[in-house]
């Protein structure tokens, strides 16, 4: 059986790559929810209504698969990295219990809205969606603030090898923590507004063009191309930072072996530093000193600076790197072309085939960008897992059977997954709510006064 | 400051037997669903569906607040666990997971039956096994099978948890689970007033009532060998907490004679609350047997400071947001979807 170290890694990493497509979900999608629904009461719009209602039934289930793979994940920090716990604990506990206070809001008050629509007015029941979105930012960011920690440890002092001076909220705020936090935030309306997107853009190619679909379509182009621009410059500012607290992980992205003065910037190619170069990648020069200094001629650290045992595998961080930037970029233009159509023919939703067809491709990209995003964030901090401080080696859990587990939860997660993608195809094949006004309502007091009676 | 360190412990602790009321209910939920034989099965398994389906998720959030509050509270407690128990907590967390995912699937949109009784099995399933696993890592902590020295504890060995007196434990976790959700089960019944269940569920819970009494002498009788620091410190200041244990079971028993059924789903809450609060205070002062006590396991004073404060920061919009709940599902009638069509078929 191969090694603790190499099967734990698998594990974790199998299970973020699962998880964090369901968690941006759980905060992107009470946005939409909130959205849809409030132009509904708002425009008296029956095809809105039937919009939310629609997506109230994709989220229960997306919702419990999130709460389900969460779980796992908050486990595992402690089953597999018992390491990491034991020496740092102290100090990053703390955000996951604040986030357990959040997620418990949120389960609450969706629990209201799911269940509440037919107990509560209207307005209430939309009012109930607000405290939805606010717990699952709030989530997103106390998680986010610890993972920031692991990439630039704060709010302890070593003496001696030992952990003193502990302080928990300056280990959340963290150098990291206010570039990482929004750019995870975004990524949450990106990939949920473009994902959205992509959904009804297929619908409308398989000849679906009904006012149900155009507004599903534009609504999710609505928050992704809201959120894509800032992501973007959260992006840049992100690299920036990257620099400054982890030249590591910024020299792997870049490519960049070398410390020097006056370097290219690489666009794709295979980054190797043994032979210490950057194959196939097309070349800029000057290019990475221009984009990060400024000056064409400026310095760079490179993975040099660093003995070779301690640096990332900068082939994977390099070209994770410029496939998130790559399908950014991809986002932001086929948003700025939906909605300068859009606004030219007077606030008609444009139904190009080209253009659905770059839409529908929109929602991979957002997921591709997101789990890219991931892999750079975490393969760029090896073999750290608190950069600098802690090697992951020696977080590893030592028990016996972690190998076996690997593949028990890769099989779970097959599971998982093929059930939770038929469930959701059955769901979009289903009859839709219908869309009209007073029959949605009617339909919602009449339940109504069957459970007065009852009571 | 050692104010900090039982504060946060104790916290936990409540936390802990709060899981194990409502979790309880939810695996004896699934333990009836499997082990209910008889005419009225399909209303039984209604009845369950219908009682767990709107609270489980809730429910787990108990349990993963323990988890990361001994992580940041208590991180030499939490790796110690993990590096010693991994091999029965990683099947807990399958079980947990297999529990929550065909939660999520049965009731869902699908109409396709093999996908329901396939998901449906592993639902059983892991009702049966994740009680009795952590109840059996229970029982390794409390019998001592994890010494710590030097902040070292043993790693992942089958023994620490496969003891009589943990497996005895494992038995008395899946014999108060069913008790709870018999319980809970036969109020459910009252309310939609169906006499039959009523004394289904009435019948069940006296039956693992008793089971995990007998269950409880023989952890009794294991006691002062297998966990001879829990019996002394049991013996040293917990005796009226034994008392007060078995005097709220009694109490529960009565109250389910003479059918009070909202009365004995009170008292067997605070059963529960009883007989972990016996197992905490007969540890005390140790953390994890025989010599990792409290002070010694906690974070650095101003960890604990924060955690504390964060969480009563953290329970003022909890509460208020928890009564909201329960004030818009306040009047809520229980109606499992099976006797809804019995009532338009009459």
């Amino acid at each position: 059986m191969f090694s603790n170290l190499i099967a734990a890694r698998a594990q974790m990493g199998t299970s973020l790559v699962f998880h964090v497509i369901f968690s941006v979900l759980g905060v992107g999608l009470p946005l939409l929810l909130c959205l849809a629904e409030g132009l509904a009461l708002w425009r008296k719009d029956g095809t809105w209504l039937s919009l939310s209602r629609q997506w109230t039934k994709a989220f229960t289930i997306l919702f419990a698969i999130g709460a389900v793979s969460g779980a796992i994940v908050e486990f595992e920090i402690t089953l597999l990295w018992s390491g990491l716990v034991k020496n740092a604990g102290a100090i990053i506990g703390l955000p996951f219990a604040l986030e357990g206070f959040a997620f418990f809001i949120e389960g609450i008050f969706l629990g209201v809205y799911l269940y509440g629509s037919k107990r509560l007015s209207p307005v209430a029941h939309w009012l109930t969606s607000i405290p939805i979105v606010i717990s699952g930012l709030s989530s997103a960011w106390f998680i986010t603030s610890a993972n920031s920690w692991m990439n630039s440890p704060t709010g302890f002092q070593l003496v001696n090898g030992k952990v003193t001076n502990v302080d928990p909220f300056a280990a959340i705020l963290n150098p990291s923590t206010p570039f990482e936090t929004t750019h995870m935030i975004l990524a949450c309306y990106v990939a949920t507004g473009f994902g959205a997107a992509a959904v009804y853009a297929v619908g409308m190619l398989r000849g679906k063009r009904d006012d149900y679909h155009r507004k599903g379509l534009l609504l999710g182009m609505l928050v992704g191309g809201a959120a894509i621009p800032f992501q973007i410059i959260s992006g840049d500012f992100n690299a920036r930072s990257l620099e400054i607290t982890q030249p590591l992980k910024y020299a792997a992205m870049e490519g960049v072996i070398h410390s020097g003065y006056g370097l290219p910037l690489y666009i794709g190619g295979i980054v190797d530093p043994a032979s210490g170069q950057v194959r196939y990648a097309i070349q800029i020069p000057h290019g990475e000193s221009l984009i990060s200094h400024f000056d064409l001629n400026s310095y760079t650290r490179g993975l040099d600076s660093f003995p070779a045992n301690l640096q990332p595998p900068a082939a994977i961080v390099h070209l994770a790197f410029d496939g998130m930037v790559a399908s950014a970029f991809f986002m932001f233009f086929v948003a700025i072309v939906f909605w300068a159509l859009y606004l030219k023919r007077k606030r008609v939703v444009p139904e190009k085939k080209w253009l659905l067809w770059c839409m529908a491709i929109t929602g991979p990209a957002a997921y591709l960008a997101l789990e890219l995003g991931w892999i750079l964030t975490e393969e760029g901090r090896q073999p750290w897992i608190s950069y600098l401080w802690l090697l992951v080696r020696d977080a590893v859990n030592p028990a016996q059977w972690i190998g076996v587990s690997f593949f028990v939860f890769a099989a779970i997660y097959l599971v998982l997954g093929t059930t939770t993608a038929v469930l959701l195809l059955l769901l979009a094949r289903e009859p839709k709510p219908s869309q009209e006004w007073t029959e949605l309502m009617e339909d919602e007091g009449e339940v109504k006064n069957v459970q007065e009676v009852g009571v | 400051m050692q104010f900090y360190a039982y504060a946060v412990a104790v916290l936990l602790w409540l936390f802990m037997i709060t899981y194990a009321t409502l979790g309880g209910a939810d695996f004896g939920g699934g333990i009836w669903n499997v082990l209910f034989f008889g005419r009225k099965e399909k209303e039984a398994r209604g009845l369950i569906k219908g009682a767990i389906g709107p609270v489980w998720e809730a429910n787990n959030v108990w349990l993963i607040y323990v988890v990361v509050g001994l992580y940041a509270g208590f991180p030499i407690v939490a790796a110690t666990l993990a590096n010693a128990l991994f091999i029965p907590l990683t099947l807990a967390l399958i079980g947990f997971v297999l529990r929550g995912a065909s939660f999520a699937f049965r009731t869902s949109v699908t109409r396709i039956v093999t996908v329901k009784a396939t998901w449906g099995t592993a639902f059983g399933i892991a009702s049966l096994i994740t009680p009795f696993l952590l109840g059996a890592c229970a029982g390794a902590v409390a019998s001592g099978k994890l010494p710590v020295y030097n902040g070292h504890g043993p790693v992942a060995s089958w023994d620490a948890w496969l003891t009589p007196f943990a497996i005895t434990i494992g038995l008395i976790a899946l014999a108060v689970s069913a008790t709870i959700a018999a319980v809970f089960l036969s109020v459910e019944a009252q309310r939609i007033n169906d006499k039959e269940l009523m004394n289904a569920f009435r019948m069940r819970a006296f039956i693992a009532g008793a089971v995990t009494a007998l269950l409880g002498l023989v952890g009794l009788f294991l006691a002062p060998t297998e966990a001879p620091t829990l019996w002394q410190g049991m013996l040293n200041h917990g005796l009226w907490a034994v008392a007060i244990t078995m005097a709220i079971g009694i109490a529960t028993a009565f109250a389910l004679f003479f059918r009070h059924y909202r009365l004995a789903r009170v008292l067997i809450v605070m059963e529960t609350f009883a007989f972990f609060g016996t197992w905490g205070i007969a540890q005390l002062p140790y953390i994890l047997p025989p010599n990792l006590t409290i002070p010694d396991a906690a974070s650095p004073p101003t960890t604990m400071r924060d955690f504390f404060f964060s969480a009563l920061v953290g329970s003022l919009v909890l509460l208020p947001s928890l009564w909201f709940l329960f004030h818009v599902f306040k009047f809520q009638q229980a109606v499992p979807p099976v006797h809804e069509k019995e009532v338009k078929e009459a």
